[in-house]
C-alpha cells in the first residue's frame, strides 16, 4: 500500500479504491492502526467496531473484485456519532444513563450507509446527550482538538470532528441541534453540513430537541459531504419530517462555480457582533472577496428579527426536558452535572414562553424567506472565534452567545454549511458559513466548493507529532 | 428594580411549579444558569408578536 491514508480526504480514499491503489481492507486496517496509535490521546472514539469493519471491508473488496462497485462510498471507512444506532453495537449518547444500551435496529442513516457499501469503524465521542459541555474526565471525555490538544473541538459532535480532522476515519456523521455539526467542524478545519430539516431522517437517532435536530456530514472536503448527504437523504416512513422531502443530485453541480450566484451578507447580525474575533472577521472578509472574484455578487442584507433568535431557540429546547424528565426524576445522579442543569432549566420555561418562541420563530422565518427570495444564499462567518481551551468554556450558560452563528438556522431548518477559510495566529482553523433555501442544499454545497477549489485550507492537516500528553 | 431576594423567590417558585426536586448543588448551578438566561427571557417576553406570527401557517 503506497497510499498514506492520513493525508486523504474521503474523495482520495474513494478514488484509491476505484483505481485499486488501495483495498477496503487496507484502508480499514490503516485507520484502525491510526486509531490504536493516536486515539488514546485524541479520545474521539467511544466504541471501535474493528471486527465488524474488517468483515464489511472484506465483503466490499470481494464485491468490487467482482466488478461491482456500488458507488463512491463502497469500501470507504467512516464513523458515526454515538447517538446514531448501529444494530448490535453499544450506543451511549455519551452518557452513563445509556452506558450498556445496545440498539436492536440500525438507524435509517446507518442502513443507507451500509447499503452504499460504507465500512463502519465505530461510534464517536460526543457531549452527553448532545447537550452537555466539554469534559476531560469520566467514562465519556470530550475529544481533543487535533490542531491543539489543549483545546476542545467544541461540541456536541466532538468525536466526529476529531476523528475526521485527524484522519481516524474518512468522514463522519454528527448531529446538529444548535450547531453541533457546524461548531466542531469550524473548530477543526472541516466541512460541516446541517442539511435542510426533513431531508435526512432522524429515526434511530437519539433525540435532543425534535424540531431542531438534524443529522449531517463532517468531512475534509465539500465533495465528501455531498457524497455522504446523497447516501443518507430521502424519505423515511419512520420520520414524518421527511414526508415532503425534495432530494437533489448534490454532486452533479459541485463544479459549476459561483459565477452569477447572488449572496446576502448578514453584516449587522454577524460581522458587527462585538463577540466576533478580529481574526475570524478578517478571514471571512477575505473569503467573501474570493467568492466575488469567482463571480458571485454579494450584497448586505438584514433580518432584524434575528435579534430574537436566541431568545426563541432556548424555550424550544424544552423538547429536551420532555424526553429526559422521567429518567432524570428516577436517577438524576447518572447524568453529568452540565447536562442535568441544562435539562432542568428547560423545565422552567412557561407554556407562554414556548408558544411565544414558536411565534417568533415564524416571524424570523418569514423575514429570512424574503431575503432568500432575492439571493441564492446567505453568507457570514462560521463561528465567533477559534477553538477554546477546555478550561475556558463557560460553566453556567444555557445558550452561550457564540451559538448565535449556528442555532438560528436550526430554528428555521434551512441548509447550512461551514467550510474552512483560514487559520488564526495560533494555528487554529476558522470558517465561513452559507445558508440556503429549504431543500436547496445543492446550492450551498456548490458555493462552498467554488470557494474551496481556489483555496487550500481544506488540504492542511494537523501535525500528529504534537498528539502527546 | 428587582432585588436579589425577589429573584431568588421567583426562581424557587418556578422550580416548585415545575416539580423539580434538586440537591443543594444542583439548585445553585441551576440558579446561576437561570440568572444567565433572564436577559433572553426578558427579550422574549418583551417581543410583541404580530397576528401573522403564527407557527405552522
Amino acid at each position: 500500500m503506497a497510499v498514506n491514508i492520513a493525508d486523504l480526504d474521503l474523495y482520495g480514499v474513494s478514488q484509491a479504491l476505484e483505481t485499486r491503489a488501495l483495498t477496503s481492507v487496507e484502508a480499514t486496517d490503516a485507520y484502525l492502526a491510526r486509531i490504536a496509535q493516536f486515539d488514546p490521546v485524541l479520545r474521539s472514539y467511544i466504541t471501535v467496531t474493528a471486527d465488524m469493519a474488517r468483515a464489511q471491508a472484506a465483503e466490499a473488496d470481494a464485491e468490487i473484485g467482482r466488478g461491482r462497485r456500488r458507488g463512491p462510498l463502497h469500501g470507504v471507512p467512516i464513523a458515526l456519532k454515538d447517538l446514531i444506532a448501529v444494530a448490535g453495537v453499544k450506543m451511549t449518547g455519551g452518557s452513563r444513563v445509556l452506558a450498556d444500551h445496545v440498539p436492536a435496529r440500525d438507524a435509517f442513516v446507518t442502513r443507507r450507509l451500509k447499503d452504499a457499501g460504507a465500512v463502519l469503524l465505530g461510534k464517536l465521542a460526543m457531549h452527553e446527550f448532545a447537550f452537555g459541555r466539554p469534559i476531560v474526565d469520566g467514562p465519556f471525555p470530550t475529544g481533543r482538538n487535533p490542531w491543539d490538544i489543549r483545546r476542545a473541538p467544541a461540541g456536541s459532535s466532538s468525536g466526529s470532528a476529531v476523528a475526521a480532522a485527524a484522519g481516524l476515519c474518512a468522514g463522519a456523521l454528527g448531529s446538529d441541534t444548535g450547531g453541533s455539526v457546524r461548531g466542531p467542524a469550524s473548530m477543526t478545519g472541516l466541512v460541516g453540513h446541517k442539511p435542510t430539516y426533513g431531508l435526512v431522517s432522524r429515526s434511530g437517532v437519539l433525540p435532543l430537541s425534535w424540531s431542531l435536530d438534524h443529522v449531517g456530514p463532517m468531512t475534509r472536503s465539500v465533495w465528501d459531504s455531498a457524497v455522504l448527504l446523497q447516501a443518507i437523504a430521502g424519505a423515511d416512513p419512520d420520520d414524518t419530517s421527511t414526508r415532503g422531502v425534495v432530494t437533489q443530485d448534490y454532486v452533479a453541480q459541485l463544479e459549476d462555480g459561483a459565477r452569477g450566484r447572488r449572496l446576502g451578507l448578514l453584516k449587522r447580525y454577524y460581522l458587527d457582533y462585538p463577540g466576533l474575533s478580529d481574526e475570524v472577521r478578517d478571514a471571512s472578509l477575505t473569503a467573501f472577496d474570493v467568492l466575488r472574484k469567482e463571480g458571485a455578487t454579494i450584497e448586505e442584507v438584514d433580518a432584524p428579527s434575528l435579534d430574537l433568535a436566541m431568545a426563541a431557540w432556548a424555550p424550544i429546547m424544552s423538547e429536551a426536558y420532555e424526553y429526559h424528565a422521567e429518567t432524570l426524576r428516577q436517577k438524576p445522579e447518572t447524568y453529568g452535572e452540565g447536562v442535568r442543569t441544562r435539562i432542568y432549566l428547560s423545565a422552567l420555561f412557561t407554556a407562554q414562553d414556548v408558544q411565544r418562541a414558536q411565534r417568533l420563530r415564524a416571524r424570523i422565518g418569514r423575514e429570512v424567506d424574503a431575503l432568500l427570495s432575492r439571493v441564492d444564499a446567505l453568507i457570514f462567518p462560521g463561528q465567533a472565534a477559534p477553538a477554546l481551551r477546555f478550561e475556558d468554556f463557560p460553566s453556567t450558560g444555557f445558550a452561550p452567545a457564540p451559538i448565535r452563528y449556528t442555532a438560528p438556522w436550526n430554528l428555521l431548518g434551512l441548509p447550512a454549511v461551514v467550510a474552512p477559510c483560514g487559520f488564526s495566529r495560533d494555528g487554529l482553523p476558522m470558517s465561513i458559513q452559507l445558508v440556503g433555501r429549504r431543500f436547496d442544499d445543492a446550492t450551498v454545497l456548490r458555493i462552498a466548493r467554488a470557494y474551496e477549489r481556489v483555496t487550500d485550507w481544506h488540504r492542511r492537516r494537523p501535525d500528529s507529532s504534537r498528539w502527546t500528553v | 428594580m428587582t432585588t436579589q431576594d425577589e429573584r431568588r423567590s421567583e426562581f424557587d417558585a418556578a422550580c416548585r411549579i415545575a416539580g423539580l426536586t434538586l440537591s443543594a448543588r444542583d439548585a445553585e448551578l441551576l440558579y446561576a444558569m437561570w440568572l444567565d438566561w433572564l436577559p433572553q427571557r426578558d427579550r422574549l417576553r418583551g417581543a410583541v408578536p404580530a397576528p401573522e406570527d403564527e407557527p405552522w401557517r
